[in-house]
């Protein structure tokens, strides 16, 4: 034996291998040159601080941390008050018509948000379709422009991130528990303040530090709706594009400030939420609560309104967009002229965001699959730290880790700027996060003796991967596959700034038409992205359910 | 059919060491059974066997042929698990066929030996269901048969009954067993219940804190306990000081409950003790009582049972033992 490494490991320490080597070069790497940007001078000369010291030192970046960190934490609120009433009521009282609203309420988690943020311009902008019909009645009210705005959308679009949880972790709540407080003493409204509510609230948290982080990153909500209003995301974005040095060096403060910004919130929850899981170890749901007619009729209406009102941007979005623009105002007539204007001129951004999200999301499954394996499987140190890189693109904005591809990939013996596949690369790792969680969920639910019983019955382990584990994870792949591939499909930050010429996408061709007030042309390809998103997501749902009929 | 040679086995994890230096020589064709507490070290030790687990000194040889070193899919071992695991993807026979194919077997040979494996473990045309369809004890079936198929060198069990409820656990160690012997295959099994150990095996390895504790044929360890954790492992025992059963000499000895008896239903020859009865439990075929002797000590007994006889907590008896079955203890 030339190798000492036990023959159980090879196929692990292989993967991690390969795994380390596609981070190191895609993430590890990009960053590392964004922080380089960040302490040399213009010219990439000179290691200093005084980048740091001139962006700090200017009130409109320090301002622009302000408003971000400030929305962040109004949206995270908001969402927190709209969600939890609103997972109680699907958890345990008497909503008709809940598998419907669960299967809505995870809509706005696919759509893009920056076209749930157009469409509030369209309606409540200054021009918008609802303000002028308010204004003729005389009934004016505040800008929706700015923080008021912004929060707004993101309430709307990323409350599911603290819904979901939440309701699942009412789900999960041993009702038996709720019994003992009773039989003590507790009345029921006691017993919920202070049984089942604590028992809950790691779960709210750690939805509600999803929404901050996501408000953190987003670049398209608030490019649409900030107008003079600095945001961190927009800034970053907006510095790098002016930037003439050959250092993006004001960019790369800002890209550093973001990512310590995030990694700060993600650090915190792990130190804090990681340890705070109360399973209550739940054997089924507890039952639905008997309540009179007032309050269930109340959590109706509210359960429904909430969803419904996410998703009135969208379907906005799909109705405007046959109707006949002149620039951007807006005529009240039927018409097909914004989806000719869209396709006239080219096929090929729709093309380009099909391709891409195809292949960047083959690249998510070949990659995440099998370092989830990794993580889950493989007992080691090393592991660990795969673990931790292969989460590290979810505290990196798309923006940030665009800069970081263009400053690597620029020049240098890997060139890859001006062409697609910088973009589903950087697609790639930043979906990467989501796969790997995901397939490690399935993975934790398979027993590893499977694998021992199919490698002692004569299969080796890359042949017991591929015919005991794949197939036992095929759902779970195919449904990780589609929400990559859609949420890819819609991807902005990192694509405003890796796109060049011929390889435009539609939310480019979005992003160009809301800067030049082609609202025709941005409300069809809006509405052709919905599209986009929600075929195959139909379709995955109606895969699962023939899948469950059949077994 | 091999025997199985184990020699200075060794592993650590972190400062325990799992398995400390075991030395073992199972024969061809013989049932043998690692057994001790959790923990002891037996799992791993089968691990070891099967390639899951690597040994830190020492080797593994089936025959004269070293196999530690081998990847573990290369090593021809049919190995049940303790939760059966049967691929849920696979209907029974593509579960039994599973081996077969891997070894390329022709697909007539395949099937025909399927349904004489699945046969042999008393589920013929059961083919097409799903595992899903089927109960714990069926299960672990298919999973014995999976093993089986393959016609392994060395057959590994790993505490296969153990999630099956009481009565089936009794009448499938009695099939696992009459299977082993029908077939002539080597086997090792692992288990935690020195019963089913009793029942099944040829030899037992006792373990503890993974070193072998003593190694004999059932019967063996149960009378002659090498020391106060074999006498206490392999059944309930009255560990008594020399001097209480009025010997001489320091340590322990053991003795089983039902060495002792009631003055009026033992031999003449055996020697007597005296005390009160302390508590008293009439299990339906034994009746257990403890006996508090002079000195303080309680002494446990246990017969069986006897409709004419009457035990009272409180009341005065006189025991009587088997010299015979006194076990020194180091």
């Amino acid at each position: 034996m030339t190798l000492t490494i036990p023959h159980q490991q090879r196929l692990p320490l292989a993967i991690a291998a390969l795994g380390f080597l596609f981070l190191g070069l895609f993430l590890l790497y990009p960053l590392f040159n964004v922080f380089g940007a960040s302490v040399l001078d213009g010219d990439g000369e000179k290691f200093t601080f005084a980048n740091y010291v001139k962006i700090l030192g200017r009130p409109f970046y320090r301002g622009a941390v302000a408003n971000t960190l400030m929305i962040g934490v109004a949206a995270t609120i908001t969402t927190i008050v709209i969600s939890v009433p609103f997972a109680f009521a699907l958890a345990r009282l008497p909503v008709p018509g809940k598998a419907a609203i669960v299967a809505l309420a995870a809509m706005p988690l696919v759509l893009p948000s920056f076209v749930s943020a157009y469409a509030i311009v369209l309606l409540l902008g200054r021009a918008g379709v609802v303000t002028q019909w308010l204004n003729s009645w005389g009934i004016g009210f505040g800008s929706i422009y700015g923080a008021g705005g912004i929060v707004l959308v993101y309430t709307l679009t990323l409350y599911p991130y603290v819904l979901l949880p939440t309701m699942a972790g009412f789900k999960a709540v041993d009702v038996s528990i709720e019994e003992a407080a009773q039989s003590l003493g507790s009345s029921p409204r006691r017993t919920l303040w202070t049984v089942t509510l604590p028992i809950v609230v790691p779960s709210i948290l750690a939805g509600g530090l999803l929404v901050f982080i996501e408000t953190l990153e987003n670049f398209g909500v608030p490019f649409v709706l900030a107008e003079d209003m600095p945001i961190f995301a927009v800034e970053a974005f907006k510095l790098f594009v002016g930037e003439t040095a050959p250092n993006p060096s004001s960019a790369g403060v800002l890209g550093v400030l973001l990512i310590l910004m995030t990694s700060l919130v993600l650090l915190i929850q792990r130190r804090f939420l990681a340890n705070r899981r109360f399973a209550t170890g739940a054997r089924s749901a507890p039952p639905i609560l008997k309540v009179g007619p007032g309050l269930r009729i109340a959590a109706t209406v509210y359960c429904w309104s909430v969803v419904l009102l996410a998703l009135v941007p969208f379907f906005a979005i799909v109705v405007l967009s046959f109707m006949e623009f002149r620039g951007p105002v807006l005529h009240p007539n039927f018409s097909t002229a914004n989806f000719t204007a869209l396709f006239e001129r080219s096929t090929r951004p729709l093309l380009n965001t099909l391709m891409f999200a195809t292949l960047a999301a083959i690249g998510v499954t070949l990659i995440g699959v099998p370092i989830a394996y990794v993580v889950t499987r493989l007992r080691s140190g090393l592991a660990a730290v795969l673990d931790v890189i292969a989460t590290l693109p979810f505290a990196v904005a798309g923006t940030v880790l665009a800069i970081g591809f263009v400053v690597s990939f620029n020049s240098g013996w890997l060139i890859l700027t001006g062409g697609p596949f910088i973009m589903v690369l950087a697609y790639t790792v930043r979906k990467i996060p989501f796969a790997v969680r995901s397939s490690s969920g399935i993975l934790h639910q398979i027993d590893p003796s499977l694998e021992e019983a199919s490698i002692s019955l004569g299969r080796s382990p890359l042949q017991t991967f591929a015919r005991i584990l794949v197939p036992l994870m095929l759902g779970g792949i195919m449904s990780g596959f589609v929400l990559t591939w859609v949420t890819i499909a819609s991807e902005l930050s990192a694509t405003v700034v890796l796109y060049s010429g011929q390889w435009r996408t539609l939310t480019v061709v979005m992003f160009q038409a809301l800067e030049g007030g082609g609202g025709g042309i941005a409300t069809a390809a809006a509405s052709t992205l919905i599209v986009v998103t929600l075929v195959p997501i139909a379709l995955l749902y109606r895969l699962i359910r023939r899948y469950e009929l059949a077994a | 059919m091999t025997g199985i040679v184990i020699e200075g086995v060794t592993r650590t994890f972190g400062t325990v060491r799992a398995v400390d230096g075991v030395n073992l020589t199972v024969g061809e064709g013989e049932f043998f059974t690692l057994l001790g507490p959790s923990g002891c070290g037996k799992t791993t030790l089968l691990r070891m066997i099967a390639g899951f687990c690597e040994l830190d000194e020492g080797q593994i040889r089936f025959g004269t042929k070293r196999i530690d070193t081998l990847p573990a899919h290369t090593r021809d071992i049919g190995m049940v698990f303790q939760n059966y695991a049967v691929f849920p993807n696979l209907t029974v026979a593509g579960n039994v066929a599973y081996g077969l194919k891997a070894r390329k077997v022709t697909a007539a040979e395949v099937a025909r030996r399927v349904e004489e494996a699945l046969s042999l473990v008393q589920l013929g045309g059961y083919g097409e269901r799903w595992p899903h369809q089927l109960s714990g004890g069926q299960l672990q079936r298919v999973a014995i048969a999976r093993a089986l198929v393959i016609r392994p060198q060395v057959l590994l069990f790993d505490e296969p009954l153990s999630n099956l409820d009481a009565r089936l656990r009794v009448s499938m160690r009695a099939e696992i067993r009459e299977l082993q012997k029908s077939l002539g295959i080597t086997a090792i099994y692992v288990t935690h219940d020195q019963e089913e150990a009793m029942s099944v095996s040829d030899r037992i390895a006792l373990m503890q804190s993974g070193r072998l504790e003593q190694v004999g044929a059932p019967a063996e360890i149960y009378r002659q306990p090498a020391s106060r954790f074999a006498a206490e492992f392999m059944g309930t025992t009255n560990l008594l000081e020399p001097k209480a059963l009025g010997l001489s000499g320091a340590g322990r000895v053991s003795l089983r409950p039902e060495a002792l008896r009631l003055d009026a239903e033992a031999p003449a020859g055996w020697p007597r003790l005296s005390g009160t009865v302390a508590h008293v439990e009439i299990l339906g075929p034994i009746t257990r009582f403890d006996v508090r002797l002079a000195d303080g000590s309680v002494i446990r007994v246990a017969s069986l049972d006897e409709p004419h006889r009457t035990l009272a907590t409180g009341a005065q008896v006189t025991l009587a033992y088997d010299p015979a079955r006194v076990t020194v203890l180091a």
